[in-house]
């Protein structure tokens, strides 16, 4: 009886309905985007720097774990002293741009033979590898985003270049461009932003962390095998307070639209809980018919949450086919309890208020 | 007090008959009701005494003003005396906290209102089943299809209250109101809002009630026709009972 007073108040006003349903279904979809598209960079920066294959990075004292911000180059120099360190196989120097002009990348000035050493060498899906000064490696997902093939011309940092190769994606960058053309283009002469090292063998890679914090005091070490657990949202300056912001600011336009529609509703209402009253309903029942009615709205919202949440994920991955968007079950999880309980906060006061209506004003309420 | 007295089940079965000494089942002694307007106290209810017999069907009358509706209110609990007592069925209305009045009116009490004050969003069958809900015993299919067949209702149970009639709004009020075997019915001005034939039918019903069920009412009406249908009637004025001398 109670769960058909709730269905029958819920669809008496559809569109009242509708709009705290989608209310919640905002809310629900930002803190999953957010935090999806926030993990989901994290996620995929880390996995794609794991995938070098190199063991080692070595920074500069002052830059960030998230590479992008890194703007801190190092003396080119310092390779020639890892090269020198016992067990070091190879060292690979990688200058480091943030690029925003047509989409956000970061790309990487690499040296082609040190870096082939270092990870492996690249896929080559289509073309060749860089030879001359203005070749431009990209991977199969920038070229996808950007329509870029074999062969084009590509303005990137003010610069014409050449498309040599469409490479399989996962080793650090989408672009990567020669060392020495993106120190002349930047003005860093002689200096990379990360050294990458791989050793003779992998068991020798604490070894050799140890020798560069002795020899590189301050400089931060990083092994890339521990990259993904590295790159949080708490490692990174600010991001974990800006998701929080965004939760929040989430969580308050759900509540306030539930407590606006619950508060009207018992407005709207009064007649109905004096009669209620009249029929011998407690104030319990008043309050718990009114967090139960929030509480069904809310789960709609949830579940309609959900499906905006993989919509829009959908929607932006058609207009940025490079963009993560990591939609977990723990977040969703997370996101519904945050909205549920928004909502039972949001429906207490105007739940209150019903309950302490007086009968016989609420049964001459016009 | 000693009267004869005539108590029946709702099936209509008689069930005792015989000279037996009746307590009254409703009581008020010196029932006062103030209402403040700013800083000004208004009497609605100056000092009544009254009395209600079980199974005994009573009218009150008055002018407008007069404090019918506050006698109602008062007597089924909804709102609390400013002074004196009321006993409902033994139990002193004006000495329980509103927990405990609302607790009485949902086993006790029966309301049946001029504005028939369904619940909109539900049918003629959730509103009356709605009731049996709040009482607590759950829903008694057996009871439910008594009532509804006695008021006549049993084609409507699944329309909406704007889906019908005044007279099949009010005739469903009257079923939630017994649906639970409240020992008193209270009735204000059911008929206020319906026409003629439509009042003769709730008025019949009412009549009914009380002589096949011996179901105990009062009920409050501007209207003398109505009172033809009732055993008693009191007259109010100013806030007191006028017994004996009409008011109008």
């Amino acid at each position: 009886m109670m769960a058909e007073l709730i269905f029958r108040n819920l669809f008496h006003r559809p569109l009242r309905t509708l709009i705290g349903v989608l209310a919640v279904a905002v809310e629900v979809a930002l803190v999953v985007l957010i935090v999806g598209l926030t993990s989901g960079l994290l996620t995929e920066t880390a996995k794609r720097i794991e995938g070098i294959g190199a063991d080692i990075m070595l920074q500069s004292p002052s830059a960030q774990i998230f590479l992008a911000f890194s703007g801190s180059p190092m003396p080119i120099k310092i390779g020639n002293k890892l090269a020198e360190l016992k067990y070091v196989q190879s060292v690979a120097p990688a200058l480091l741009q943030f690029n925003s002009t047509g989409g956000i990348d970061v790309i990487y000035g690499i040296d082609r033979e040190s870096f082939r050493a270092v990870s492996g060498g690249f896929v080559f899906l289509e073309g060749r590898d860089m030879e001359g000064p203005d070749d431009l490696l990209v991977d199969d997902w920038a070229a996808k985003a950007k329509n870029l093939k074999v062969g084009d011309t590509y303005n990137l940092l003010n610069h014409d270049w050449h498309v040599a190769a469409i490479i399989e994606h996962g080793k650090g960058a989408r672009l990567f461009v020669p060392l020495a053309t993106l120190q002349d283009l930047v003005g860093a002469h002689d200096k990379a932003s990360i050294f990458l090292l791989k050793c003779t063998r992998p068991e020798h890679t604490e070894d050799v962390m140890e020798q560069m914090r002795q020899t590189f005091p301050g400089y931060p070490v990083r092994p890339l095998k521990d990259f993904l657990s590295l790159m949080t949202s708490t490692n990174i300056p600010g991001l974990q307070a800006f998701i929080n912001a965004m939760i929040a600011l989430a969580v308050s336009i759900g509540l306030l639209v539930i407590f606006l529609t619950m508060y009207t509703t018992v407005i709207e209402r009064t007649r109905d809980i004096g009669v209620l009253k009249s029929l011998g309903a407690g104030r319990a029942f008043i309050v718990r018919a009114l967090l139960t009615e929030s509480a069904v709205l809310c789960i709609f919202g949830i579940f309609a949450g959900v499906g905006l949440s993989y919509l829009v994920r959908a929607a932006f991955l058609v207009g940025y086919p490079t963009l993560s968007i990591l939609i977990t079950p723990e977040w969703i999880l997370r996101a519904g309890g945050i909205a549920l309980a928004g909502a039972i906060f949001g429906t207490s006061y105007p739940a209150w208020l019903a309950s302490r209506k007086d009968a016989v004003e609420a049964l001459s309420y016009d | 007090m000693q009267i004869t007295t005539t108590i029946r089940t709702l099936s209509g079965g008689l069930t005792l008959s015989g000279q037996k000494i009746v307590e009254p089942i409703l009581k008020t002694e010196n029932l006062w009701k103030l209402y403040h307007a700013g800083k000004v106290e208004v009497p609605a209810l100056r000092g009544v005494n009254f009395e209600v017999l079980p199974g005994e069907s009573v009218a009150v009358m008055g002018p407008s003003g007069c404090g019918k509706s506050s006698l109602l209110y008062v007597i089924g609990g909804l709102a609390q005396a400013s002074r004196g007592r009321v006993l409902v069925d033994g139990n002193d209305l004006s000495a329980m906290s509103d927990g405990e009045r609302t607790k009485l009116r949902r086993h006790k009490i029966g309301f049946v209102f001029q504005r028939f004050n369904l619940l909109p969003t539900m049918t003629a069958k959730g509103n009356i089943a709605i009731a049996q809900f709040i009482h607590g015993d759950g829903f008694d299919p057996h009871r439910f299809d008594v009532v509804t067949k006695m008021l006549g209702l049993e084609g409507r149970l699944h329309h909406k209250p704007s889906e019908m009639s005044g007279g099949e709004q009010q005739r469903v009020a009257i079923a939630r109101a017994i649906i639970n075997e409240p020992k008193i019915l209270l009735a204000d001005e059911p008929t206020g809002n319906l026409d003629t034939n439509n009042s003769d039918i709730v008025l019949e019903m009412l009549r009914r009630l009380n002589k096949d069920l011996g179901q105990t009412i009062v009920m409050i009406t501007h209207n003398p026709e109505a009172t033809t249908y009732f055993d008693r009637v009191v007259h109010m004025r100013d806030g007191v009972i006028v017994d004996g001398v009409p008011a109008d």
